[in-house]
């Protein structure tokens, strides 16, 4: 099994302005297991993309580990697939070619590296779109490519920072439950970072609340998938979960 | 539905052409009124030919420098030193770029040194070039070069700088290693300001090379301006003043312009204009 673990990590940086050390993550630990959906949610500032970063390889751990299947992690690699807030999408290349471009990068020949990337564009409903340039989709198609090239890369875990904040709302459900959907049928490992608690409750199957740093509390999401809005928002086990949840994060 | 833009590139041809046509009569009907004026004005006031020639003069004077050769030659000439400079200009000017723009501490040493040899560039470089290279076709070339080097390496810079960092996360977590990571985001990312730098440097290098090829050769467009001075024909300056503005406005239109167009507009990394 793959296991992404973090043991006692920590991230301290020097401050210039306060003009000392600020912890910015401190001793948080953690397993997120193969196939599992896990959520981070907490409040601006509680450390949560720092983690994401750190277990991406974008930025050093000053304490503590990062495993993944045992093995450190210290820089990228394509073992952690990365959907970033801002897209990221390559604005020179088609969408074909931003969703082969994990696939190129690992020898893949044209050929195949299209077929794979069409077969990904197909689970996204994004076929017709694939000789398109990024700037001439949506935010919300623009970030469907953003997941989808980092699924088609296969990664043992996906990383997704805050990936839907800046879609607008109705477009954000749908891209949650086409989450869902994919994750249905690929069961990729998820680690999800939000600020939004119901949308934390809704995609995982754990949600992990961060405060300051420190891991507050973890609550396992039984709800049975498929997971749809329009059930959802009348399910009192979903009201509850997410009521106490947004309790921890407001106290937090 | 939620594309934008495709309306743009299913245009048809022909309205696409017609609308093109129209942008060049609007470009050529002021420099046409300016030759209507010419032709009126100069016999008007009897000018003197050793003042300013008449259009008729200009017209013999093109048509004579086009059969026995001449304007070919001049005009060759020209073009070879301004793309020969130019191609060495940019081979060594992108790679000192993106050097720059990736690393901090090179960007930090050579800035001043950009900064002091930017306002050279050009032809104050022209004296010690011919005594490098001797008179005519390496001085020149390396004064074009100077002129695009320094231009294209700073918008290099600028433009490795303005690729968000997000892009190179992107593809580091997507595998790709350091050289991939210069040819498939560094490069790509940075070419809208490449080809800005281009297309400056080459309008420097341009207006270097008539003044270089005045001073500094035996053939070549600047050349032909200053040897026909000596004869007091003012037909062949005036009609050598007409080339070297209709063959920037061809380079820069035909060349230039469609390269900037099929590259960053279509990326949508500018507006459109």
């Amino acid at each position: 099994m793959k296991t992404l673990s973090l043991k006692n990590l920590a991230k301290t940086y020097f401050d210039p302005y306060a003009g000392s050390h600020v912890n910015a993550v401190h001793d948080v630990s953690l397993n997120v297991e193969q196939g599992e959906f896990v959520s981070v949610v907490g409040p601006s500032g509680c450390g949560k993309t720092t983690i994401l970063n750190m277990i991406a390889g974008f930025i050093p751990y000053t304490g503590g580990e990062i495993l993944l299947d045992g093995k450190p992690v210290r820089e990228p690699g394509p073992e952690r697939g990365v959907v970033f807030q801002s897209f990221a999408l390559f604005p020179w290349k088609t969408v074909l070619d931003n969703v082969g471009f994990g696939p190129k990068m690992r020898g893949v020949p044209k050929a195949e590296r299209d077929r794979i990337a069409r077969e990904y564009l197909a689970l996204a409903g994004l076929s017709h779109a694939a000789h398109r340039y990024p700037n001439e989709l949506s935010g919300g198609m623009q970030q469907r490519v953003g997941v989808v090239r980092a699924l088609a890369n296969n990664p043992d875990v996906l990383l997704m920072d805050e990936p839907f904040a800046s879609v607008d709302a109705q477009t954000r459900m749908t891209l949650q439950e086409e989450l869902t959907r994919i994750w249905q049928e690929r069961k990729p490992t998820v680690l999800f970072i939000t600020h939004d608690v119901s949308e934390a409750v809704f995609l995982a199957n754990r949600v992990v609340v961060l405060s300051k740093g420190r891991i507050l509390d973890q609550v396992e999401v039984d709800l049975p998938r498929p997971r749809v809005w329009d059930d959802l928002v009348k399910d009192d086990k979903f009201k509850q979960l997410s009521a106490r949840v947004l309790q921890m994060v407001r106290a937090a | 539905m939620e594309v934008t833009g495709s309306l743009k590139r299913r245009s048809p041809w022909l309205a696409r052409s017609v609308s093109s046509l129209a942008g060049a009569a609007m470009f050529v009907a002021p420099l046409l009124a300016l030759v209507a004026i010419w032709a009126v004005v100069v016999p008007l006031f009897d000018i003197n030919p050793r003042v300013f020639p008449s259009v008729g003069s200009v017209g013999t004077a093109a048509m004579d420098s086009i059969r026995d050769g001449t304007l070919p030659a001049h005009v060759g000439a020209s073009l070879l030193r301004v793309g020969l400079g130019t191609l060495i200009g940019i081979v060594t000017a992108v790679p000192l770029g993106i050097a720059m723009g990736v690393s901090p501490t090179v960007a930090a040493f050579l800035t001043p040194l950009f900064r002091f040899f930017s306002v050279l560039a050009g032809i104050a470089w022209i004296p010690i070039a011919t005594l490098w290279f001797g008179y005519g076709f390496g001085a020149i070339v390396f004064v074009i070069f100077n002129a695009v080097f320094f231009v294209v390496a700073y918008n290099t810079l600028l433009g490795v700088k303005t690729i968000p960092h997000t892009l190179r996360n992107a593809a580091s977590s997507l595998g790709a290693g350091r050289w991939a990571l210069l040819t498939e985001v560094l490069l790509p990312g940075a070419l809208p300001n490449i080809v800005t730098g281009i297309r400056t440097g080459l309008g420097f290098a341009w207006r270097g090379l008539i003044a270089a090829e005045m001073i500094a050769t035996n053939v070549g467009l600047g050349y032909m301006l200053f040897v026909a001075r000596d004869f007091y024909r003012t037909e062949v300056i005036v009609f050598g003043m007409i080339v070297i503005g209709v063959l920037w406005l061809l380079i820069d239109r035909l060349l230039l312009v469609p390269l900037e167009r099929a590259t960053i507009e279509r990326w949508g990394m500018v507006r459109r204009a």
